[in-house]
């Protein structure tokens, strides 16, 4: 099945505030196409970090929506987010932190976008027609 | 999110429950913070009731972390469900934080 949801960002609105519409979303996806457990919770973790990415990081200027699509595969879903803020590249524009920094010196900054890029797979990302689209793979069990 | 507490002689077992996200990370932090004192002798985070947790939960536990670790004060956690063990290995976070597979190793252990 394949299914779409908008999220259209209402200036000044805590950006928080989009995570519960897409965790519902994700878990009737779930329940419509009876995901693996793993896989539902891989889907909310992609999603969370790439959505607040996108409304927590100043990229809020001119963006009105993002279009998240979701379609089931074999044990895997395809993700795709489409959005009309500022352009920026996930995979590329983001260092990963330094994840072998001793405790004191380690920080957070980048850990959501790292997250993304190990858990999922067939990355691509594209600026086109001034939107940022970002398609990527969840599987289950892998 | 649920918090629940149990302190033996010195050592604070505090044990999470729920799902960690953007949107209850401040709670969750405020929560922690609350829960920890400064004279525990040593902390142990049980986050087997957590099946969910995500960039701004990890950055709480790094804070917590760093705070204990400014003192001195031995902090563990432990029973990590799969999909929050993943999410710990994959951010490096199991090199920084000491993790058991259970409380009763945790409070074996920690020193």
């Amino acid at each position: 099945m394949r299914r779409s949801l908008n999220i259209n960002p209402v200036p000044g609105a805590a950006a928080a505030e989009a995570l519960p519409r897409i965790v519902a979303f994700v878990e009737e996806m779930a329940e419509l196409d009876d995901w693996a457990p793993d896989l539902v919770l891989r889907s909310n973790l992609i999603l969370e970090e790439l959505i607040l990415n996108t409304l927590t990081h100043g990229r809020t200027s001119g963006l009105s929506d993002i279009e998240i699509t979701l379609e089931s595969g074999v044990n895997s879903v395809t993700i795709t987010v489409v959005d009309d803020g500022a352009a920026f590249d996930p995979l590329n524009d983001k260092p990963s932190p330094d994840t072998e920094l001793p405790l004191q010196e380690r920080s957070i900054g980048g850990l959501g976008l790292h997250l993304v890029r190990t858990m999922a797979e067939d990355l691509e990302y594209k600026h086109a027609d001034g939107k940022n689209h970002l398609t990527l793979v969840a599987r289950a069990g892998a | 999110m649920e918090l629940a507490q149990e302190r033996d002689s010195g050592t604070n077992v505090i044990s999470p429950a729920g799902r960690v996200d953007g949107s209850n990370s401040a709670d969750f932090h405020e929560a922690l913070a609350a829960a920890i004192a400064d004279d525990d002798s040593r902390v142990i985070l049980d986050m087997g009731g957590i099946d969910y947790i995500s960039s701004a939960g990890l950055r709480v536990l790094l804070l917590v972390a760093q705070r204990l670790g400014g003192s001195s004060t031995p902090f563990a956690v432990c029973s990590l469900a799969a999909s929050v063990d993943e999410v710990f290995r994959i951010s490096g976070f199991n090199q920084i934080i000491t993790v058991y597979g259970t409380l009763d190793e945790a409070k074996a252990q920690l020193a």
